[in-house]
């Protein structure tokens, strides 16, 4: 079975690994007194700048194992697109400047401190010194310059390039000396700290041959060889196991430390499975072979809940996370696309009218109990009630009208027919469908729930379920729909990364996509309050122009905003330091911090 | 010989068309493997655009294969986008995967299912018949999934099997013997799904060509000789009654590829079954044809199989 | 004479279940699409004679089911007031075999309390009125879909079979590529090319079609088999020389060697059809909601918290078991008479 991976050979060449598997299968016996493998925590050296965590003092040793609803595809930080991969990847790699999951604010990571100049462009780091990657080698202004060089080259088409480019131009990286680098924007950028956060710090001496040769996609795949794959995260590569798991290591030469000098991470070891869909999470986690767990649905956590006691396991209900989930209507432009009988319909859907009828007579409440078993809450806006720094408080929550919904269809010209079915001005009938990615269970109980409701408008709503590349390509590349139920946010906090929802030339604007002006008054409004907290250094500032900005949304209905689901997790008792965030990801951001009880004092678990 | 050089040369063809189509086929389907990228607003259209160049995704589709067939001949058997990798570097250590699963899963369904089908056979309409047939008929009206989820439910109540995997963490680190009885209870929960969604079209198969036979004079002559059941029934009826059942043993050795897919996805097996439908799903569209390729070579395979044993079990058709 | 009355009572049962199936809207006590949203996932309601102080009734009661307030989808009976199941009661209203309007339903409760005989799904709607209505495409699609892959797969096994040489190469190759094309893409494609929404007429047809047209192949390579053995028995090559012929041997000596295989085949399949609509539905070809259909009721089991949860789910493949094994029985019956009849 050692042929299962392909680096193995590779591996038993050097001499320092047979040493370290012979130490390997003592380990594996004993995996709580583990002090003998080579990964054990380098001793502190003079001059080394570590950041000191306040958690809990813990104990080192135990292999924390996570379940992952598919394999991870890469280990490259640059071109990994899928959340697998980049949940690996975050536990391999650092960035600048770290979002604290918890306080959802920005905090040094690999630099000690930031400076910005006065008018908001100039960003100047200073980087800690002493700091190693997992391979032991030093890390440092070079390697930052490196990656940043990476990021930015068109060539490699990174997807964190967008990111970087502010004002039509790409950040401009100096190296000032060995420790300190200089960003200097184009334009200001409110919260620009913020798109430090899981950039990934590269290492030049490992790929800096690849860059050169024009295979940076190529390099650091599954299979390379875990000596080649270094980083500056908590952990490092051990072994891969193709279909099956990823195990890492502890980095010994890891950059933060308790307040007792104990160089994190306490554990050994960090092991992925891939299991293959939700379900096969909750079985794995329900039989304790995995300790912790993330996202689970409601129905699921319901399931998990009622044998929490007698498992040793605890969930937590973290509350609302940031995604929205919404209706939205094609509002395209489908003039030469040969959909005349969309485009028919669309005079129904341009009519804010009509949209709030809609909207108010949507059950909101029945989603939240249906969909998630009460577990999430309603929404009447972009911006989840837990994004505590930037949802509009003033944002009305009308409650659900049928009534206010038959006269908001009277008064834009409907009418009812002996039977009950609602008829437009034209006595066409209202008819309409919605598509929904059929792999998503919830958002296809929305629609049902959703027909069901406007059925009592007498509108004849039809659920469409669509494999969700195909709805993609229908809402992205044909506009061939009339309404979809689809998902956004949950990324980050900030209104900056909702940019390309909002301003109406941004690829994400769904409901029109490819305005080449505002199509009307308040897209403008919007896309000039959009613009103008971008460049806002000051956060209440910056917040009343982002209310204004939820407040138009919510008269005009782009989209009809529906609920979003609460963060489930859970993690077997005795993983001490457990502190799950709304963030993703919601509880592996901290995994240096982890630790697990001795067997004896697990159970207690009263300091939560 | 001449036979088999033109069974080889039809397979060949068929590994063409069926590649052919392949690409007709993904090239008609909406979307591509990028476009998920689309739904992320921190990366711009052009991004996206530039990445499905980047891989050749927006080439006329006979460029597009011409490419491929250059790299299958290369060795590499096309690309994958989400792995960076050679779509034989995925495909070989899950092919083994799931025939470890599917040979084990074939071999079990195919020892119960003859002497079962056989049995009821020759006492049509006993309980144990009827027992058999609304048996079969229940597994057959539930599916495959609800199997899974049976077998994984009673796997999680009384703590005696693994849920889920192939091998346990520390396998590497196990004996020889460790290393037999983890790969064996992990293969238990998924193996026995197998079987048991198959065994209902074996038995049944096997019972009615059974039934057939049992009623022709040849066999009505060998009881009246006095020849006992056991051997009447193995040694003449089965024979006789071998034709469908050689069909049908043909298209399980086809299948053994592609035939676990759902069971290989829900127990968590590392085989082809996750990486193709992930794959279908994501659009990965070389990874699909070279899985879909190599069950078309099982396939090939397992005809030709079918067949031969044909010829060789019925002497009759070996005329022409 | 045994065989007879089996006949016939095998028929019987196959045509109560098709009646109560047609006569879905009298038989059915709600619209299969009316969702009750406080009583997702309520069990079957017990049907009782015997009330909480232990009087026994004549007249089949129930309780009514109230939501438990502290569970999150759990229920308990509200022992206080019996309500009497009635025969003929007036509900919702409903076309008889699509035709006729009528408001008469075979049994019911009286408001507030609803009887659930088969439990009710995520959205409180009735399993039962779902059972009967959802049977009325998928049985009679379940049937087509296997008619039409068996007579294909029959045609082209025996001319396969019978001729041999390049008719038969070709027809097996082809067979192949029909058993290994990733159909899944296909699927997606034809979703492409469909007008968004899909009347319950057009995925009726759909499922006929493209489930009839990829299942052809392994019936075919089944029945090919037994041809080529049946083709070269003494009588054939008798009948030949005196002359018969292709047609008159394919039907007199070879056809009836396939029908035992037939058979089995289609009590294997009809099932099998009935529950690929999962898939279809799955790529958008399925019937959508809020229609039931025996595919998407069994759908619902495929999510594992449901299939461990709430046990009634799985009534809907009991109900596809009744129908399938109704089939089996009738034609074993036929094939019995047929064959005593033929010696």
């Amino acid at each position: 079975m050692n042929g299962y991976n392909l680096a193995q050979p590779e591996r038993s060449a050097h001499g320092i690994y047979m040493q370290r598997l012979g130490c390997l299968a003592t380990l594996f016996l004993a995996c709580a007194l583990s002090c003998l493998a080579s990964s054990d925590p380098q001793p502190l050296q003079r001059g080394e700048e570590l950041q000191t965590t306040d958690n809990e003092v813990g104990r080192y040793g135990g292999n924390l194992v996570v379940a992952q609803r598919s394999e991870p595809k890469t280990l490259n930080p640059v071109t990994a697109a899928d959340a697998p991969s980049r949940e690996v990847i975050g536990r391999l790699m650092a960035d600048l400047i770290h979002i604290n999951r918890a306080s959802q604010q920005t905090e040094p990571a690999l630099v000690k401190s930031w400076s910005m100049s006065k008018d908001g462009r100039v960003f100047t780091v200073k980087l800690r010194h002493g700091v190693r990657f997992s391979d032991g080698q030093p890390f440092d202004a070079d390697d930052v310059v490196f990656s940043f060089q990476v990021y930015l080259d068109e060539k490699v088409h990174s997807p964190q390039r967008d990111l970087l480019v502010a004002g039509g131009k790409p950040v401009e990286v100096q190296k000032i000396d060995q420790y300190t680098v200089r960003f200097t924007l184009a334009q200001p950028y409110a919260a620009a700290e913020r798109i430090f956060d899981s950039l990934a710090m590269m290492p030049r001496h490992l790929l800096e041959k690849s860059y050169a040769e024009g295979k940076f996609a190529q390099a650091w795949t599954l299979n390379t060889s875990p000596a080649e794959v270094a980083g500056l995260g908590p952990f490092r590569m051990k072994e891969y196991v193709a279909g099956q798991r990823i195990v890492l290591e502890r980095n010994p030469y890891y950059w933060k430390a308790d307040r007792n000098k104990n160089r994190l991470p306490y554990l050994d070891e960090l092991i992925f499975l891939f299991v293959g869909n939700e379900d096969a999470q909750v079985l794995r986690f329900q039989a304790g072979d995995t300790d912790v767990i993330s996202r689970v649905s409601a129905e699921n956590y319901a399931l998990l809940s009622k044998e929490a006691p007698s498992r040793g396991f605890e969930l937590f209900d973290l509350g609302p996370s940031l995604e929205y989930n919404f209706l939205v209507f094609n509002l395209n432009d489908l003039k030469s696309r040969n959909l005349d009988k969309i485009a028919n319909k669309q005079a129904w859907f341009e009519d804010l009218k009509f949209r709030q009828a809609v909207s108010s007579a949507i059950d909101r409440d029945d989603i939240v109990k249906l969909v998630y078993a009460g577990r999430g809450v309603p929404l009447w806006g972009n911006v989840s009630p837990s994004n505590k720094f930037w949802v509009d408080q003033a944002l009305p929550h009308p409650s659900r009208s049928l009534e206010g919904a038959r006269k908001q269809l009277k008064a834009a010209g409907f009418s009812w027919r002996g039977d009950g079915q609602l008829m437009d001005h034209q006595g066409q009938p209202v008819e309409f469908s919605i598509i929904a990615s059929s792999s998503n269970a919830q958002r296809m109980k929305m629609a049902t729930i959703i027909q069901d409701d406007l059925s009592k408008l007498g509108m004849n709503v039809h659920v469409v379920p669509l494999e969700f590349r195909a709805l993609l390509d229908r809402v992205f590349q044909t506009y061939d729909y009339e309404a979809s139920i689809m998902a956004l946010g949950g990324g980050d906090a900030d209104p900056n990364p909702e940019l390309n929802v909002w301003l109406s030339s941004g690829g994400t604007h769904l409901w029109h996509l490819g305005e080449p002006k505002p199509a009307t008054d308040w897209e403008a409004q919007i896309d000039q309050l959009m613009q103008k907290q971008m460049v806002e250094l000051k956060y209440s500032r910056r917040k009343h122009l982002y209310d204004q900005v939820q407040e138009l949304i919510g008269q005009n209905l782009p989209c009809v905003f529906l609920a979003t689901p609460n963060i489930l997790v859970g993690a077997k008792k005795n993983v001490a330091n457990f502190r799950p965030a709304i963030l993703e990801p919601n509880t592996l951001w901290n995994v240096e911090q982890l630790y697990f009880r001795q067997a004896g004092a697990s159970g207690s678990g009263a300091a939560r | 010989m001449k036979y088999l050089e033109r069974r080889v040369i039809h397979g060949i063809l068929l590994l063409i068309g069926v590649s052919v189509l392949c690409f007709l086929f993904s090239d008609l389907a909406p979307g591509s493997f990028f476009d998920e990228m689309k739904l992320n607003p921190q990366i711009s259209s052009e991004t996206v655009a530039a990445l499905r160049s980047q891989y050749g995704l927006d080439k006329p589709l006979p460029v597009r294969y011409a490419r491929w067939v250059e790299s299958v001949l290369g060795g590499e058997w096309g690309y994958s986008f989400a792995y960076n990798s050679s779509v034989r570097s995925l495909l070989v250590v899950r092919a083994r995967n799931t025939l470890l699963l599917t040979t084990l899963a074939t071999l079990f369904s195919w020892l119960v299912a003859v002497p079962l089908g056989v049995w009821i056979s020759n006492h049509p309409g006993k309980w144990y018949d009827r027992l058999s047939m609304g048996g079969t008929s229940l597994l057959l009206s539930v599916p495959e999934l609800v199997l899974v989820f049976g077998l994984l439910y009673f796997a999680i109540r009384t703590h005696a099997l693994p849920v889920g995997g192939m091998t346990s963490v520390g396998f590497d680190q196990l004996g020889l013997w460790g290393k037999t009885i983890d790969l064996v209870t992990h293969l238990i929960v998924p193996v026995t799904t197998l079987v048991l969604a198959s065994l209902p079209v074996l038995v049944r198969h096997v019972r009615a060509s059974m039934v057939e036979v049992l009623k022709l004079p040849f066999i009505q002559a060998a009881r009246g000789h006095g020849i006992g059941p056991a051997r009447l029934l193995f040694r003449y009826a089965l024979p006789a009654a071998g034709n469908p059942l050689i069909s049908l043993f043909g298209l399980s050795v086809a299948g053994l590829l592609s035939g676990s897919l759902l069971v290989e996805v829900i127990t968590g097996w590392p085989g082809i079954g996750p990486l193709l439908l992930e794959a279908s799903m994501s659009r990965d569209l070389y990874v699909v044809v070279g899985a879909v390729m190599s069950s078309t070579l099982f396939m090939v395979f397992g005809s030709l199989l079918a067949d031969v044993m044909l010829v060789v079990v019925d002497p009759r058709i070996r005329v022409e | 004479m045994a065989s007879k009355r089996k006949i016939v009572a095998a028929v019987m049962f196959l045509l109560s279940l098709h009646l109560a199936i047609l006569l879905a809207g009298f038989v059915a006590p709600y619209d299969p699409a009316a969702q009750n949203r406080d009583f997702p996932f309520a069990p079957p309601t017990r049907v009782r004679f015997v009330d909480a102080a232990g009087h026994l009734h004549a007249r089949p009661f129930i309780y009514q089911c109230v939501a438990r307030p502290d569970g999150i989808y759990e229920y308990e009976e509200s022992r206080e007031l019996r309500y009497p199941v009635h025969l003929f009661v007036v509900g919702p209203e409903y076309k008889l075999v699509g035709l006729w309007p009528s408001r008469v339903h075979l049994f019911g409760v009286e408001a507030p309390a609803q009887i659930f005989l088969a439990g009710t799904d995520n959205y409180g709607r009735d399993q039962f009125s779902r059972i009967l209505y959802g049977g009325q495409i998928s049985v009679a699609a379940g049937l087509l879909a296997t008619g039409t892959s068996l007579l294909l797969g029959l045609l082209i096994g025996c001319v396969s079979g019978f001729y041999g040489k390049w008719l038969d190469e070709s027809a097996m190759r082809l067979a192949e590529l029909f058993l290994v094309l990733p159909w899944l893409y296909l699927l997606l494609a034809v979703r492409a090319f469909l007008p968004l929404h899909i009347s319950p007429t057009q995925t009726f047809l759909l499922l006929v079609v493209v489930i009839g047209t990829i299942g052809w192949a392994r019936p075919a390579r089944l029945i090919r088999g037994i041809v080529l053995g049946a083709k070269n028995r003494k009588y054939v090559t008798a009948s030949r020389s005196f002359g018969a012929s292709d047609y008159y041997i394919l039907r007199r000596h070879v056809l009836p060697h396939t029908y035992g295989i037939l058979l089995t085949q289609a009590a294997l399949l009809v099932p099998q059809y009935v529950i690929a609509e999962v898939t279809l539905s799955f790529f958008g070809l399925g019937l959508s909601e809020p229609m039931p259909s025996w595919g998407n009721l069994l759908a619902n089991l495929q999510q594992y918290n449901v299939l461990v949860s709430y046990w009634w789910m799985f009534l809907p493949a009991l109900a596809l078991v009744l129908v399938s094994f109704g089939y089996l029985n009738v034609a074993n019956a036929f094939h019995e008479r047929l064959q005593s009849g033929s010696t």
